[in-house]
């Protein structure tokens, strides 16, 4: 029943997604952003810099976005749409957790996504010959395991600072500190490696390396993966969905029904 | 008597709004040191529903009937006071409960916007764990009783007004709850479809033997559905009784309609109660019910009549009474 109850919530959002494919694209152009840091590291490598090869550099900073695609989440915006327009008030009627609701409309979403993913992987690897190896299906699998932790925690961070909803009139601008975060602190600008080992050390107790540095790591095969990785972030996961679980209980009862 | 379906107990919710001087000067303020207005929606309102009973839910925009309902529902924690349905605690949200109760709000939809409505209905099958199988049959039989058979596969955006609210009351009511709460159902509607809405609520009831509470602002859902009423004013309950009691109470006249030969001044009927519609042909009088008889026959000899009737006063201008006088 439980299975019926995903399947189909997943094949609706599925094609609510289908509704938005155009938008979906776009911002998927948007996520691009890692090439043009590619393109800077190559182009130092070219010139004798660095650790690695222009092609390499590739591979890293590809798998680098096909792992930050499948950990985009907007739960934070929704959910505080839900809220200030009184929608949620539909889902509070019903017998399923407004959670699920909006985890199917993300897991839905990604299969809108990967498809494109695939193309876009097709025209690099055609851009870019040689760049694209195959990382075996050891490899493959953990780093799916990784991205999806690495989705799970984006999610329930995002989906807590969407409940500040019930407190503040419009919170979900602090979820951009997180994408901060994540930028200077995931792997994205620059491969970890490259950083002082200070500041490596205390990072990797932190969500932020893992989030896309661990797949990318496990997918191009060019940087040790840390193992330790998959357990920082099961945790961290963890953490946030039991504080998502708090916000909820405490601000359930500062709804107002607004508009509804 | 059977436990009551619905109970209200000294029901209280206010809210705080956080207020705004408009303009530039006015949002510093505001963001340095926020002033708060206490509102007061719902004020202590006790009542009992039974099982199968229908129950129209009066009073003027703003007094508090959707708060009210709210509560009921579990979407809102009552500031003070007990709401129950079936004996249950709304606010829990327990599964089993919410199997068993809908909120229908004419102002507001579920539907998914972009989507044919079977879509929504799929949704809802799953959500409340009915076999597809079982969902179609519902569905069938449902949108029969609407009339809505043939739009089900279009998308919500396309769909009329009318279309769209019986498409709203199907995917509500997928899971054959027993308990209603419906919040102006009919807003917006044109007659026809208002009747088609009347007729349906009626017809489910039947069947389904189901409990309903009802806003609407046009009395003839309330004069066809309900045969008791709740009246809340300003938060507070003002009464709570039959329909016609209501009018007893709050209306001690009778409508006097007159068919003249020949057209009279609306001063000249001013003596006789108060005029509603005077100056041409057509007058209508509300006569207290005491002078009624006197009244009649000085008509009769002073006009000359074509037509007299005399009726119960419209429900509209009893309602109307009763909110301008607020207390009792
Ligand atoms: N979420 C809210 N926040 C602040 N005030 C509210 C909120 N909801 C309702 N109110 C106020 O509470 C009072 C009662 O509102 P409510 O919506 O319950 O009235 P109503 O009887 O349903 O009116 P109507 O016939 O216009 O629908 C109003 O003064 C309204 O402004
Ligand atoms: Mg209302």
């Amino acid at each position: 029943m439980l299975l019926a109850k995903a399947r189909t919530l997943l094949a609706v959002h599925f094609a609510y997604m289908m509704e938005y494919r155009a938008e979906i694209f776009f911002w998927i152009l948007g996520g691009l952003v890692p090439f043009f840091f590619m393109a800077a590291w190559s182009e130092a490598a070219r010139q004798g810099y660095t650790l690695y090869s222009p092609l390499e550099y590739a591979r890293y900073f590809f798998a680098v976005f096909v792992a930050r695609q499948l950990a985009i989440v907007w739960a934070n915006w929704t959910f505080s749409d839900w809220v200030r327009t009184g929608k949620l008030s539909f889902y509070l009627l019903q017998p399923l957790d407004p959670m699920w609701r909006l985890l199917a409309d993300h897991v839905g979403e990604r299969g809108v996504r990967l498809p494109v993913l695939v193309v876009i992987g097709g025209v690099f690897a055609a851009l870019f010959p040689g760049a694209l190896v195959w990382p075996g299906w050891g490899a493959l699998a953990l780093g799916l395991a990784a991205s999806t932790l690495a989705f799970l925690l984006s999610f329930f961070v995002a989906y807590s600072v969407g409940l500040l909803a019930f407190w503040l009139e419009d919170a979900t601008e602090i979820f951009e500190l997180w994408y901060v975060l994540v930028l200077f602190f995931s792997g994205m600008l620059a491969p970890l490696s490259l950083y002082p080992e200070a500041v490596q050390r205390v990072l990797l107790w932190t969500p932020f390396p893992h989030l896309v540095y661990l797949p990318a790591a496990l997918w191009s095969g060019l940087e040790p993966a840390d193992a330790r990785g998959f357990a920082v972030l099961f945790v961290w996961t963890l953490v946030f969905f039991a504080v998502s679980r708090l916000l909820w209980r405490l601000g359930r009862g500062r709804y107002s029904a607004m508009g509804a | 008597m059977a436990a009551p379906a619905v109970l209200a107990e000294q029901l209280s919710k206010t809210f705080r709004v956080a207020e705004k001087e408009p303009g530039f000067a006015g949002t510093l303020r505001h963001f340095v040191r926020r002033r708060y207005r206490r509102i007061e929606a719902v004020r202590g309102v006790s009542f009992e529903i039974a099982p199968g009973e229908v129950v129209g839910f009066l009073g003027p925009n703003g007094a508090g009937k959707t708060t009210t309902l709210k509560m009921l529902t579990g979407l809102i924690q009552p500031s003070s006071g007990r709401a129950r349905v079936l004996g249950r605690d709304p606010y829990r949200r327990e599964a089993g409960l919410l199997r068993e109760l809908t909120l229908v709000m004419g102002n507001k939809q579920q539907l998914i916007w972009d989507l044919p409505v079977l879509d929504s209905l799929r949704v809802n099958a799953a959500v409340y764990e009915i076999p597809w199988a079982e969902a179609q049959h519902r569905t069938a039989e449902l949108a029969e009783m609407l009339g809505v058979a043939e739009v089900l596969r279009q998308p919500v955006r396309k769909l009329s007004l009318g279309e769209r609210m019986k498409a709203e009351l199907l995917a509500s009511l997928l899971h054959r709850p027993r308990v209603l709460f419906l919040d102006e159902p009919t807003l917006g509607l044109d007659v026809n479809a208002q009747l088609a809405v009347r007729r349906f609520l009626k017809a489910y009831r039947e069947r389904y033997g189901a409990t309903l509470l009802l806003t609407s602002h046009y009395m003839a859902d309330i004069e066809a559905l309900a045969e008791r009423v709740i009246v809340i004013h300003e938060g507070r309950l003002l009464y709570d009784g039959p329909l016609g009691g209501l009018v007893e109470r709050f209306a001690p006249f009778k409508e006097v309609r007159l068919m003249l030969a020949r057209p009279a001044a609306a001063a000249a009927f001013a003596r006789f109660g108060e005029v509603e519609e005077a100056g041409g042909l057509r007058v209508r009088l509300l006569v207290e019910k005491d002078r009624l008889t006197g009244v009649v026959a000085e008509l009769l000899a002073n006009f000359e009549l074509r037509d007299l009737s005399v009726d119960e006063p419209p429900l509209e201008e009893v309602i109307g009474r009763v909110f301008a006088k607020g207390a009792v």
